[in-house]
């Protein structure tokens, strides 16, 4: 018999990440276009993208839902409508709103389904029931609402509840943080963040102690792979993964360890699997702070803050994404760090265990043997059985030659 | 215009009660926010000093409001919802509320009270501040208005909605809430145990900002932090009232700022000139600032956090180069899923730098070097390599109709 399972929720970038996100498992997808979210540094996706996208996902059963979730101004609104249009033309399965002018908006010019941000800050079981009047159907609750609450709010309201299970965290409340907009003349609610939180402050206590420095609103980073049970139980209905910002690896890593692990909860009703302590490593292999469970199961105290300097150390780096798989021929890699031949490396499949095996050659396109690839460049590498497109390659960073 | 206020105590509330006795201000063009530490965000203020405070304007018949502006969890708002409920809120000429389960509560249980909805996070278009004026309907006193939203914003607003509004004149901005305990970690074990019923209070200041001087708060609630420049439209207030705006609001709780309390109401009620008290401005501890009053343009730098150059843009999109060996080849992968690639197209390519080229495609191969007639969606394909083109450089399909 299977199991329920919540539906798994990553973030997609851009169109390449979308991919890879949906072939390393994500159920679903949230992305934003070029305008309107809250990701304006991130590539985001043009409107011939976002077909390309919707399609690619739709075709393998995932979903894709639409962000809108900046707080928009006036004169930003006069151009949604158009947006609205080629979203309802292209099917995509919901829009991610945290502006109550913006879901009016939406309500007038379009049939689309609304999800309410966590932007929006949705805490509590009366605040659900006043989104739910306002025509929401899901609710991404705040990050500092425990599960328990969330199932109180699902039960009390009928709603779908959606819920961070992995990822950076901000510290503010969401949406109640304008730092940026007074500082750096960005306007962080609508895509603008400067991230001044990870800063190090000097804090003076006025004269009672001495001043101390410390990275004090610095949240750690959210994991909530060992609380997977707490949400199942709940009834939560998707899980959702920060990172839009991230990388091609973060999305493939984070997609493929929590679809597993939520694979083999359908399988066999519990997480009782070898594969746990695996699961685990393997989301210490990319790119984060230290961990913290956040309110997930109480409200997030001081072990939740992230009091050092942020920081590119890695266990592991990415050596590359394949580009195309000639069988019995060569792998073309996109290169992200250098690598030599010689180098063990380890192939990342869309589901199972790593694939290890050691470059005895690279070649550049043009079948020049290179002593050490150059990120940037695309390279051949000898075929490896069972390597597919968008497979990331990875290396330990001991074997990295940056 | 209504002048908008706060009283922690009974002794700034008897302060209130004098001005109004000694008609420097009207009772009815007043407004005294009241509350209590649990349910408001910087109140030091307990129950009973609050009750104490209602009992005493049996006597001044001022309009209060109640204060409930904090952001809660179930578990918290089930706690304060059960706190609201016990207070005498007949007593109150309306409540202030940010929360939406707040609001939805008070809608539903006590539908007689006027709402005063703060609406400072977001909220910068008329659709919505118009839905949620329709949402409460006959139920809103007030809509209180973010500190982002300009004089040009302002003033169509007011034109257009027929609900009062409200915003601040003179206060600290307030740039972060968190509902995490972010002070108390860096302070000495000992006084620790004060926290929850006193405000915690530091200044903040980072050598990755320009700024210097954060004020910060932690108390229950979790821990917020200001501007480091205060808000200060008293040279503004003939201006709002011409705009119609409905009230103001003159934040005093700081600094010790309730002292200019007299000198604010002499200037709202026109009796003395803006230059007549400078002095607010000159020795206010910290610099003022308009904030976005004359203009908000913090959308404008959007365009400069990416390369447009290397973003696909049209129908005509094949795909993008992504390796380049000089004097060999371009490897282009084709990303298109709709344009098939055949010898005889003519190309544009677009460099990251914005440099436009063309080339009239004869041959091409795959990535052994087998020669192609066409190629598509997802295909790794070689062009001859062309001076000037680097990776991401994008490729485009010349329109020969357009031509």
């Amino acid at each position: 018999m299977k199991n329920w399972t919540p539906e798994l929720l990553s973030p997609a970038g851009s169109l390449e990440k979308l991919k890879v996100a949906v072939l390393y498992g994500a159920d679903a997808v949230y992305l934003g276009g070029q305008k309107f979210g809250l990701r304006q540094a991130s590539d985001n996706f043009t409107a011939q993208e976002l077909r390309e996208g919707v399609e690619f996902a739709h075709e393998r059963g995932s979903h894709v839902y639409v962000v809108l979730n900046s707080f928009l101004h006036d004169k930003d609104l006069e151009e949604l409508p158009e947006f609205l249009t080629l979203l309802s033309e292209l099917k995509v399965d919901a829009v991610i709103v945290s502006d109550l002018g913006v879901i009016t908006e939406i309500q007038k010019h379009s049939n689309l389904v609304i999800h309410l941000s966590t932007q929006a800050s949705c805490l509590n079981v009366e605040s659900a029931k006043l989104w739910k009047k306002m025509g929401v159907t899901r609710i991404v609750l705040g990050r500092e609402v425990t599960i328990k609450e969330a199932k109180k709010i699902k039960e009390e309201t009928g709603l779908e509840i959606e819920m961070f299970v992995h990822g950076s965290m901000c510290m503010a409340f969401s949406g109640n943080c304008v730092i940026s907009n007074y500082t750096q003349g960005r306007d962080s609610n609508r895509g603008g963040c400067a991230h001044s939180c990870r800063f190090e402050y000097s804090i003076d206590m006025q004269n009672e102690e001495e001043a101390k420095k410390a990275y004090f609103m610095s949240s750690k980073d959210l994991e909530g792979i060992r609380m997977l049970t707490e949400f199942i139980e709940a009834g939560i209905d998707s899980l959702k993964v920060e990172g839009r910002n991230k990388s091609h690896y973060y999305a493939a890593t984070v997609s493929k360890v929590y679809s597993e692990a939520l694979a083999h909860y359908k399988e066999h009703g519990n997480f009782l699997s070898d594969d746990l302590i695996r699961w685990e490593e393997e989301l210490r292999k990319i790119s984060h702070r230290d961990y913290t469970t956040g309110s997930l199961d109480e409200y997030a105290d001081e072990s939740s803050i992230y009091n050092q300097r942020e920081s590119d150390d890695n266990e592991y780096v990415v050596t590359g994404v394949i580009l195309e798989v000639k069988e019995n021929e060569h792998i073309l890699l996109e290169v992200r760090s250098a690598f030599v031949p010689g180098d063990a490396l380890e192939i990342m499949p869309f589901s199972g265990k790593t694939l290890s095996h050691v470059a005895s050659s690279i070649k550049t396109i043009s079948n020049i043997a290179v002593p050490k690839s150059k990120p940037g460049s695309v390279v051949k590498v000898p075929y490896i059985a069972g390597a597919e497109r968008f497979n990331i390659i990875r290396r330990k960073l001991a074997e990295a030659h940056v | 215009m209504k002048f908008v206020t706060y009283a922690e105590n009974t002794t700034q509330l008897k302060e209130l009660a004098i001005l109004v006795e000694t008609k420097k201000i009207d009772a009815n063009v007043l407004e005294v926010i009241v509350g209590t530490a649990a349910i408001s965000r910087y109140s030091e203020n307990t129950v009973a000093g609050l009750e104490e405070m209602i009992a005493l304007n049996q006597k001044f018949k001022l309009p209060l409001v109640l204060e409930w502006d904090v952001l809660q969890q179930e578990s918290l708002f089930q706690k304060n919802a059960e706190l609201v409920s016990r207070l005498p809120l007949h007593e109150f000429k309306a409540i202030r509320i940010q929360d939406p389960g707040a609001l939805n509560l008070v809608k539903e249980k006590f539908p007689w009270l006027k709402v005063q909805l703060i609406l400072e996070n977001g909220n910068h278009n008329y659709t919505g501040l118009s839905r949620w004026s329709d949402f409460l309907g006959e139920q809103l006193d007030r809509l209180v208005l973010s500190n982002e939203l300009s004089r040009e914003h302002l003033s169509n607003y007011a034109k257009e909605l027929k609900t009062e509004l409200e915003v601040l004149v003179f206060g600290r901005i307030l740039l972060f809430y968190s509902p995490r305990l972010l002070l108390s970690p860096l302070k000495k074990e000992a006084v620790q145990k004060d926290i929850l019923d006193k405000n915690v209070e530091a200044y903040g200041t980072s050598e990755e900002s320009p700024h210097a001087g954060f004020p910060l708060i932690e108390n229950r609630h979790g821990t917020f932090m200001f501007n480091v420049k205060d808000l200060y439209l008293l040279d503004h207030l003939d201006e709002l009232r011409s705009l119609n705006i409905g009230a103001v609001r003159f934040d005093l709780r700081f600094d010790d700022s309730f002292g200019h309390l007299e000198n604010c109401i002499d200037l709202f009620e026109g009796r003395i000139k803006h230059e007549d008290v400078l002095e607010i401005k000159t020795e206010h501890p910290r610099p003022m600032i308009k904030g976005f009053y004359n203009i908000n343009k913090t959308d404008v730098l959007f365009t400069k956090l990416k390369n447009k150059r290397i973003q696909r843009q049209d129908n005509n999109y094949v795909g993008e180069i992504v390796d380049v060996e000089r004097d060999q080849q371009m490897a282009l992968l084709i990303k298109s899923k709709h344009l098939t690639l055949k010898s005889g197209d003519e190309l544009q390519l677009i460099t990251p730098e914005g440099k436009t080229k063309t080339l009239g495609l004869k041959i091409f191969s795959d990535t052994s070097g087998a020669g192609l007639s066409h190629a598509t969606t997802n295909e790794v394909v070689l062009l001859p390599f062309m001076s000037g083109v680097v990776a991401k450089t994008q490729v485009y399909l010349v329109n020969k109709d357009m031509q």
